[in-house]
């Protein structure tokens, strides 16, 4: 299987013997990071008993790694809409399985971070399989930070990483939600931006000032998600929300709340906001940039323009991670790398239309050179549009300018932040 | 002979308890255990992140998020209190229908009254959503024939939310009001008839005081799981009309809040078991197990 998979994947035929000998080689570093990598981690576990770095250190090193076996399955658990699709099925999971013998059960469970969490959490304390193999976690909501914290992810190995160290872009590779790329891979990322149906919205501006105009009071939607609500307001007081204090969130509240008592929030949505944006009960809305792309496909609502503000434009990615005790965690590491094939991510991209985490892909998107050839000739008609389209989509491959109005999150350091953080946000989603 | 007697008359007094044990363990397990851990969680401090809580015995944290969401509950009070009402108005006229003039068909025309409720509470809340949208088909009607003004909208106001608790309730306050009524001795209507009393007469001094039971066991029916609803306020609500059971689910999922959700649980529970005591010690409990 690993000819296959290197065959297509560019990098050549390394044997298996080879692959332990470089992890081998990597042990002592390995165990060097696990031990540096402890700074929150201490904070959230005092008092809690569980001490989870203990068992870590031997849990993803590269003996440990050693150990495991191909079991041909993974449980895949991801968000809905996020992978191609043809009648029913996934050509790019069916190529995996063609390829390795890999059978992927592919479960589109994931909501929301915070309920997600909340559903695996108790068989991770527990010590028990979640049931998934990969799951795939936001850098903007706490969730993905506790996991790696209380050490219930388990360490990639990056010797199994051949396409990944090749192909992964620059806007997602070690990033500052996790240096090194130690626990987690980018699934694909997005922006959190403002979207318009540009036949009520005539003059739409530049700014994100649109999101707080009385002209449009009543049609304005906003998300639910408090960090989402947190940034947009961060940016809209003239603020970036990485290096935002406790004093610039207060002030963003302000704004907010006043946003809502002059009546222009229609609502505080969750993903639901993009129906009520396609049926015209809101004009504006806070936006996730793929869903906007994903409705224009849609002839029927044309009408649907992304806008990413002057002030700029909230860059969040969701994040492949292998759950602790997982079962398969050798076929999650070989699934997790071959979604970096450029070949597998021009597939994935024709559908859906997010951030691509690999620039190759754009060339495979206009000159196919594989499987990929016929994988996107059949999904043509389904999407109704050339390659070229989504290759040529700033949306999916950012010009600089695009990545230049990017913004990160503000990167929490403790509890505290978080908890400051919330108290402050989610009164103005719940408020009365 | 004679332990044979005795053994029996022991049997028999144990018998009332051997029989209640299974509904006592389930009450013991799944009630008042529960309970006793959710009255806990009030006083104890829990990790966001990890979901371990320990106990830090602090008292202040009911009185706080009760003060801190005194308009929440408010709001619930009076969307649940209005839905109930709207539900008493509507039900009775169609209980008392099929009770008296059901026939043989009374069975037949209960099912027509449930049938739409076979049908998943969320799919139903959102194909409501569905039809009352700007741009569904009772609003795109109504601003066609300029009936409604063209910013007229419905979804996301204080009204959509009652009207979708009314709706989705209204067999909670249909039903008992159907047993009460149902169960009225007609020789009794026919003795009020005999002594000269008209219609009305007999409906508000015989039907109405004997139907109380039933209408209070209706509102509670009703009352009760609308004050703690989030799912109507979530998909039909706005901005300014947050419930109570809304704020409980987002600090149990978003905040990782336990002590806070679960205080406001506690009180929504005490809320719920006031008017069933109110209930008791007005109508007698032996009248509860009629309609519950």
């Amino acid at each position: 299987m690993t000819n296959e998979m290197s065959n297509q994947t560019g990098a050549q035929g390394i044997d298996p013997a080879l692959w332990r000998g470089m992890t081998q080689r990597r042990f002592s570093r390995r165990q060097a990071l696990g031990a540096t990598g402890a700074g929150l981690m201490a904070l959230l576990l005092a008092g809690e008993g569980e001490s989870a770095a203990a068992t870590s250190a031997k849990l993803g090193s590269a003996g440990w790694w050693k150990d495991q076996k191909l079991h041909h399955v993974v449980n895949f658990a991801n968000w809905p809409y996020y992978i191609d699709v043809l009648a029913g099925k996934h050509p790019s999971l069916e190529h995996l399985t063609a390829t390795t013998g890999i059978k992927v059960n592919y479960y589109e469970v994931i909501q929301d971070n915070a309920s997600f969490y909340q559903k695996i959490r108790p068989s991770l304390a527990a010590g028990q399989y979640t049931g998934y193999d990969i799951v795939v976690m936001t850098n903007n909501n706490p969730q993905l930070g506790y996991l790696i914290e209380l050490g219930w992810l388990i360490p990639l190995d990056h010797s199994l990483m051949p396409n990944y160290e090749k192909f992964a872009g620059p806007l997602i590779k070690n990033p500052p939600w996790d240096p090194g790329n130690k626990y987690t891979m980018a699934w694909q990322s997005g922006w959190t931006a403002v979207g318009y149906n540009n036949k009520v919205v005539k003059d739409p501006g530049t700014s994100i000032d649109i999101l707080f105009d009385k002209k449009y009071a009543g049609r304005v939607g906003m998300l639910s998600d408090p960090f989402e609500l947190g940034s947009i307001g961060l940016l809209a007081v003239g603020v970036e929300p990485a290096k935002s204090t406790e004093a610039d969130w207060a002030k963003a509240a302000k704004k907010l709340q006043q946003q809502k008592s002059d009546g222009i929030v229609a609502a505080y949505y969750d993903q639901s906001y993009i129906e009520h944006l396609k049926n015209g009960d809101i004009s504006v809305s806070m936006c996730y940039s793929g869903d906007i792309f994903q409705a224009d496909l849609n002839s029927k609502y044309k009408d649907l323009t992304l806008l990413l503000p002057s002030e700029g434009a909230m860059l969040w990615t969701d994040n492949m991670c292998i759950p602790k005790y997982s079962q398969n965690p050798l076929d999650a590491m070989t699934t997790m790398d071959y979604f970096y094939s450029p070949q597998t991510q021009s597939v994935v991209e024709y559908y859906n239309d997010y951030i691509c985490p690999v620039p190759a892909a754009r060339q495979e998107l206009l000159h196919p050179t594989g499987w990929n050839k016929a994988a996107l000739a059949s999904l043509k008609p389904e999407i109704g549009l050339p390659t070229s389209y989504t290759a040529d989509s700033l949306d999916v491959f950012p010009s600089p300018e695009r990545i230049h109005q990017s913004r990160t999150y503000y990167n929490f350091t403790s509890q505290e932040e978080i908890t400051a953080w919330t108290n402050l946000f989610l009164p103005i989603i719940q408020g009365a | 002979m004679s332990p044979t007697p005795r053994r029996r008359s022991r049997a028999r007094g144990l018998a009332p308890y051997l029989l209640s044990l299974p509904a006592g363990v389930w009450l013991l397990l799944l009630f008042i255990v529960p309970l006793f851990i959710m009255l806990s969680i009030t006083l104890k401090t829990c990790s966001p992140a990890s979901g371990a809580c320990v106990m830090t015995w602090q008292w202040g944290e009911l009185p706080h998020v009760v003060n801190q969401y005194r308009a929440q509950f408010e709001t619930s009070l009076v969307f649940a209190a209005l839905a109930t009402i709207i539900d008493l108005v509507i039900s009775f006229p169609i209980a008392y229908w099929i009770a008296f003039y059901g026939g043989r068909r009374k069975n037949f025309f209960l099912i027509m009254l449930l049938v739409p409720f076979f049908v998943s509470f969320i799919i139903r809340t959102l194909v409501w959503e569905f039809i009352l949208s700007d741009n569904g088909v009772v609003l795109t009607f109504l601003k066609g024939h300029h009936l409604v003004p063209s910013n007229f909208h419905v979804l996301g106001t204080g009204l959509a939310v009652v009207a979708g608790l009314a709706y989705n309730y209204l067999p909670f306050t249909a039903l008992p009001l159907y047993v009460a009524l149902e169960r009225i001795d007609r020789r009794v209507l026919n003795a009020a008839y005999d002594l000269y009393a008209n219609r009305r007469v007999a409906f508000t001094r015989v039907i109405l005081p004997l139907t109380i039971p039933g209408i209070f066991a209706a509102f509670l029916l009703t009352f009760i799981p609308a004050f703690g609803d989030y799912v109507n306020q979530e998909i039909l609500g706005g901005t300014a009309n947050t419930m109570i059971g809304t704020v409980i689910q987002n600090l149990f999922l978003i905040d990782s809040d336990y002590a806070g959700g679960a205080s406001l649980s506690a009180v929504l529970l005490a809320v719920s078991l006031l008017g069933i005591w109110l209930y008791a010690k007005l109508l007698g409990s032996r009248t509860i197990q009629d309609y519950l």
